[in-house]
């Protein structure tokens, strides 16, 4: 509880630094918006070709593809400071700075900074799984809404806990090769159905960088795909080891970490 | 306009990356996550299918493999870094060296550019090579020309990314617009997707538009599905979008300069 009211104040605390110019902000919020909607352009173009892609339609991509964005959106809105963890806190070693105060190091450098801009793919992602929702005519019942919240919580926390251990890796290495951007760009091979992969990148994606846990397979459900319920059953499983091995090798961390001195 | 200066810049950037080197070896990787998820796109829509409009599977892949191979070339952070150079005051330093500063940026993006070439262009290619059934260029002549082609992938690109670069100093954050960009032309160049592949509408707005310039163009060259009159057409067509895109950027940026406020620096 104490950590909530404190999120609540990092999180003021920010807006507070970005609404200073809030014609800036704005057109920073449009000009992404415009860039998620061009990111749709693909799968537009693709199906203006095409009918189906092995047998799934363009609204059930879209859904696919609209789930990712939401909880991509809020995964992007969280992350902004992983990205960065090896150069502004443990180079130019602000991490002291954190170690100081009473409070998790993790949940402080996490929420120290925010990419409010990308509350918008979480929109826009919203808007297109409400969209094919409707346009499917998929069931709707309390529980699935409950199971769509829980399996964005799980995609959110996939998500986070992979780039919380690649961010980790700044503890013992000096981060200059940059491992988190291949690993950012293979979120997009969960923005289709696995089976049109080959066994190798299934295996990937399922076991090893678990994506397809945080985007695919928890559309399946809502699309009525029960071929695959048993790995819908297996999201929050994989989400929540992945969470607790993000923190044994988070904590693990912090106890080598040594400060560079600056 | 003496060129001497620029060529110390593009061989300066050239150096200052070859300290970053390492970075280009999980680039690697990225561009064959990349073409790997388009891969399997594609085989999964030519199931079953001899061709998709002008394209065989193979064709098709050896578009996409090339396209990413070529972006590894032409691909530059202008636009960042003159945002940057305004957000932390740098810009005034650079103003008042007796060079033109479009011109002084298209250097350094050259020096990059010429840099990538070598140790990231040719290895991912070698590394997609070995994975993938890519196609030959369609003839000698076919791969000269592309080769000349990708000059215009470059500048294009290049002059894109200035104009967008200049749009920081009338805005504080230029991310939103990098970003849009970003997409915008991962579309609209025909990296992803043909041109050809477009809806008619999307495809003759495409036409008029420059960025068709930076991948579709040399990849349909490279393919020898551009030859002859059509040849002739890109090239020009390359040449006159340079001229203006750099013009407007020179105008835009002498336009911008007077507005310029530098903070503390």
């Amino acid at each position: 509880m104490r950590h909530l009211s404190i999120l609540g104040y990092y999180f003021a605390q920010y807006i507070k630094v970005r609404l200073a110019y809030p014609g800036d902000f704005l057109i920073s919020v449009f000009t992404s918006l415009a860039g998620t909607v061009a990111s749709f352009g693909f799968l537009y173009i693709l199906f203006h070709r095409v009918s189906s892609l092995q047998g799934w339609a363009f609204e059930e991509l879209l859904f696919i593809y609209g789930f990712n964005l939401v909880c991509l959106g809020l995964f992007n809105v969280l992350s902004m400071n992983l990205y960065e963890f090896g150069e502004r806190y443990i180079m130019e070693g602000r991490f002291d700075q954190i170690m100081l105060r009473p409070l998790h190091s993790l949940f402080q450098v996490i929420f120290e900074a925010f990419r409010i801009e990308s509350f918008q793919e979480f929109a826009t992602g919203l808007v297109v799984v409400v969209y094919v929702w409707h346009k499917l005519d998929l069931p709707l019942t309390p529980l699935d809404l409950v199971l769509f919240l829980l399996m964005t919580i799980c995609g959110v926390t996939i998500y986070l806990s992979v780039f919380v251990m690649l961010s980790t890796l700044s503890f013992w290495f000096e981060d200059r090769v940059g491992v988190s951007p291949p690993v950012f760009n293979m979120i997009a091979f969960g923005r289709y159905p696995v089976t049109i992969y080959n066994v190798f990148i299934q295996f990937l994606l399922s076991w090893i960088i678990p994506f397809a846990f945080a985007s695919f397979y928890p559309t399946t459900y809502f699309l009525q795909r029960h071929e695959f319920s048993s790995f819908f059953a297996l999201v929050p499983v994989v989400a929540a080891t992945f969470l607790v091995l993000a923190l044994i090798l988070w904590s693990r961390g912090v106890r080598g970490y040594q400060s560079t001195g600056s | 306009m003496t060129v001497t200066p620029y060529i110390a810049f593009a061989r300066i950037a050239f150096l200052k990356i070859l300290a970053y080197r390492l970075r280009y070896y999980t680039g690697i990787v990225t561009y064959m996550v990349n073409v790997s998820v388009y891969y399997f796109i594609w085989k999964a829509l030519y199931r079953g299918k001899e061709s998709l409009g002008e394209f065989t599977f193979e064709e098709m892949i050896t578009y996409v493999s090339v396209g990413f191979i070529i972006r590894t070339f032409y691909f530059n952070n202008i636009d960042r870094e003159i945002a940057n150079d305004i957000l932390l005051g740098h810009i005034a330093a650079k103003m008042t060296r007796p060079v033109n500063y479009q011109w002084m940026n298209i250097a350094q993006a050259a020096g990059e550019s010429f840099f990538r070439l070598f140790m990231f262009t040719v290895p991912t290619a070698l590394a997609i090579l070995v994975v993938f059934p890519l196609r030959a260029p369609a003839s000698l002549h076919s791969a000269l020309a592309f080769l000349a082609a990708l000059v215009f992938s470059f500048m294009v690109f290049a002059a894109l990314n200035f104009l967008v670069g200049t749009c920081a100093v009338y805005l504080h954050s230029i991310l939103g617009l990098i970003r849009a960009k970003y997409f915008l032309v991962e579309i609209l160049s025909g990296l992803l997707i043909p041109i050809s592949f477009f809806p008619e509408t999307l495809a003759e707005i495409s036409r008029w538009l420059p960025f068709q310039l930076i991948s579709f163009t040399p990849l349909m060259i490279y393919m020898g599905k551009f030859q002859g009159e059509q040849l002739v057409t890109s090239f020009l067509l390359g040449l006159g979008w340079t001229l203006v895109l750099v013009g407007l950027g020179h105008w835009f940026w002498r336009k911008a300069a007077t507005k310029l406020t530098v903070q503390g620096g």
